[in-house]
């Protein structure tokens, strides 16, 4: 009996791992054949008109009198790929991506919308978007947030094997970028982390008057976010010298996790003044450890990501600050642009460098009264004016 | 020709054989227990006072709440020779319903302690079918509960669908400051479940099957218990245990979130193996369980207060995790075990 447990056990493993190798096969290049791939790039003729007028391409407009019929007739496919929809700040990329649905409505383009769902797993990311190409025939534009930055380039070639058009935000190696996917990969976007790391830690040393001991709450160890975010932290750090770090150590972006730090560093640390996290779902973690140490509101907490409650608690005085990334705009603006690129109103290549990277806007949430302003903020973007997303060098 | 009865050599050498097999099997009973104070004199002489203080001993008993009623439930589980995977998922997801049913920043439920039944009840569901699913359809219990994790990972986003319900119930807000005799109310809470628990296991007829289908299940059956009845009990128990771990850690966050549940498994396997309960059924109980969560409680905290390099501090956790069930597993097993 047991014999048969165990080999039911190996077996079931055998079969898992063989399932996991076999999407793993098919995610090689080149095994699929994509129907009707390529067949609706845009044509060259559109884009050669305002391509070679405009240099102003901070004043770029989409005119939908440019966008030929067929293509408004065309169903055209719209997808943000993303980690799982549980975090707050990643449901508002896929409202960003209503938002831009319902200026597709307005200008009577036909379209349907999907969320890409890679529950953390990089290989189905992938997986993931090279079968929505293929469904959609070329006919396809995306927001992308790649789980990890060595996948970038592959969700972009997966886009662009069936010819549609991604852009990409947050994650991709510093050697590769869009130029390297010609036409296909359009943009890729970030807020930049380095000065929001720095500014939320800013704030946070102000309410603290400049000197007292900090608790530091890292993310997941080695994830680009992190790194900038802890590395704008250590800039303001050499700007407060009497600041002083008493722990520091990683919630893995965890609430949980951050709750139980914070938890035991105060048993040893119970005159802490601030606590810097690297996102609000460990801040969350952090204000319920103090809450239950009956220290909340007299110890300064910051994060990034702007989630309903810790703005909440800003508002209330409970905590210091956060930054808003703006998802409605990263997820809806990246479309509007990877939209002009398949309309053909956009021709990619075109594009100087610094308009296929660039940092997005963020918002700084650091004072009741800001707090109070962001809760009642409705988005209302302008998508005919795509570049409106991009932050002036 | 020294001995001159060889019958009474062997009765006597049985004995003997019998009285050290003994020794050796209450020596490996007190094992854990013995890890656990080893770790708390290691501690208390590297930290000092920071780690046994008062303040510091009433965070353990809080942080070890949820994951001590975690591993009862995987227990009983593991003391059938079955195993558990949906932890993850139906924590995450009792702690979500419960959230979003109590008075809260995003919906306008305001049920109270229903909430606490629709969790804990939609928990034993899933339990039930995960029972159901092993001993009818003959599945083994790895992959079906495996399947319940995402199923119930996916009911729990479901519920709240992005945007995590802040509990604005006062009472329950405030539970997590809320000390009984000096200890927290939801300490309390894990520490009734372990009543119930040792209730069931010693003193009810259903306990001492679970360790009978453990052992040998041709056994029980030839004697007339439904084995099958036994083991989908045995889920559904698991699975209300379950529940009631994520209604302690949304009220620990203050929030429903699927991530309550994230990462629980595997410490609570670790913590009842660690505890000397043996993963091929049949040993242990849940008082070796509550001994290993405090094992790998402590372990947690001490290594953190230690202030380890980050780095390498999951290493070094694994590492002083094998040592520890290196000192507490029986080896007298004639098998290497599964």
């Amino acid at each position: 009996m047991k014999k048969r447990k165990l080999i039911a056990t190996i077996l079931s493993a055998s079969m898992l791992v063989g399932l996991l190798a076999g999407c793993a096969n098919n995610s090689d290049p080149g095994t699929e054949t994509p129907s009707g791939g390529g067949e609706s790039t845009p044509p060259a003729t559109e884009s050669s008109e305002p391509a070679g007028e405009t240099t102003d391409w901070a004043n770029f407009t989409i005119d939908p009198a440019d966008i030929p019929q067929e293509k408004l007739d065309t169903t055209l496919y719209l997808a943000v790929s993303i980690r799982g929809l549980e975090n707050p700040y990643i449901a508002t990329i896929n409202e960003g991506m209503k938002l831009f649905a319902e200026y597709l409505d307005s200008i009577g383009q036909k379209y349907e919308m999907q969320v890409l769902d890679s529950q953390g797993d990089s290989a189905k990311e992938v997986d993931n978007m090279r079968q929505f190409a293929a469904k959609a025939g070329g006919n396809a534009i995306a927001y992308a947030d790649p789980n990890e930055d060595t996948i970038a380039y592959s969700l972009a070639e997966a886009m662009a094997e069936s010819g549609g058009y991604l852009g990409t935000a947050w994650n991709k190696p510093a050697d590769v970028g869009p130029t390297d996917l010609n036409p296909n990969w359009v943009i890729h976007t970030s807020p930049d982390n380095v000065v929001n790391g720095y500014n939320i830690a800013k704030a946070l040393f102000d309410s603290m008057g400049g000197s007292g001991k900090i608790f530091v709450v890292e993310g997941l160890l080695g994830n680009t976010a992190n790194n900038s975010r802890v590395e704008g932290l250590e800039k303001a750090l050499a700007e407060y010298p009497d600041i002083e770090v008493v722990a520091q150590d990683t919630g893995n972006w965890n609430t949980d996790e951050a709750l139980a730090l914070v938890e035991t560093w105060l048993t040893q640390y119970p005159d802490v003044g601030g606590i810097w996290c690297a996102n609000d779902n460990m801040a969350t973690g952090a204000l319920q450890a103090l809450d239950a140490a009956g220290l909340k509101g007299q110890v300064g907490v910051c994060g990034v990501d702007a989630n309903t409650d810790i703005v909440e608690a800003i508002a209330n005085g409970e905590a210091t600050a956060t930054v808003s990334s703006n998802g409605y705009l990263q997820g809806g603006y990246t479309l509007a642009i990877c939209y002009a690129a398949w309309t053909g109103l956009l021709n990619v290549e075109d594009l100087p460098a610094e308009y296929r990277e660039f940092a997005t806007p963020t918002v700084l949430i650091d004072s009741p009264e800001a707090a109070k302003e962001w809760q009642s903020y409705v988005p209302d973007f302008d998508f005919s004016r795509p570049f409106d997303c991009r932050v002036a060098d | 020709m020294m001995k001159l009865n060889p019958a009474a050599t062997i009765t006597e050498e049985f004995a003997e054989r019998i009285k050290s097999e003994n020794r050796s099997a209450k020596m490996m009973k007190l094992a854990p227990l013995m890890v656990l104070v080893g770790m708390v004199i290691v501690f208390t002489i590297i930290c000092g006072t920071q780690f046994f203080s008062g303040s510091n001993l009433l965070t353990i008993l809080n942080q070890m709440a949820l994951p001590l009623v975690v591993a009862l439930g995987l227990t009983f589980v593991i003391m059938l020779g079955s195993i558990d995977l949906s932890i993850d998922g139906t924590v995450g997801m009792a702690g979500s319903l419960f959230a979003c049913f109590v008075l809260n920043t995003e919906f306008g439920f305001n049920l109270g302690f229903l909430s606490v039944v629709i969790a804990v009840g939609a928990s034993m569901i899933c339990g039930l079918l995960i029972g159901l699913c092993h001993v009818y359809l003959k599945i083994p219990s790895f992959m079906a509960s495996f399947a319940f994790m995402y199923i119930c990972k996916g009911i729990g986003m479901l519920s709240y669908q992005g945007h995590p319900p802040t509990i604005t119930d006062p009472v329950i807000k405030a539970l997590p400051t809320t000390y009984w005799l000096g200890v927290p109310f939801i300490t309390w809470v894990s520490l009734l479940m372990f009543v119930l628990c040792l209730f069931i296991q010693n003193y009810t007829a259903f306990g001492r099957h679970i360790y009978a289908v453990g052992t040998n299940e041709s056994i029980p059956r030839s004697v007339g218990v439904s084995v099958e009845k036994v083991k989908v009990g045995v889920f559904v128990l698991a699975g209300f245990l379950f529940g009631v771990a994520g209604v302690i850690g949304a009220i620990r966050l203050g929030q429903g979130q699927i991530a309550i549940g994230s990462g629980k498994m595997f410490p609570a396997q670790a913590a009842v193996v660690v505890g000397g309960t043996s993963l091929a059924g049949g040993k242990g109980g849940v008082v070796n369980t509550i001994v290993g969560v405090l094992i790998m409680t402590v372990l947690d905290n001490g290594l953190l207060i230690l202030g380890v390099n980050p780095n390498i501090r999951t290493g070094v956790q694994g590492v002083i995790i094998l040592v520890a069930v290196i000192l507490t597993v029986a080896r007298g097993a004639k098998v290497i075990s599964k």
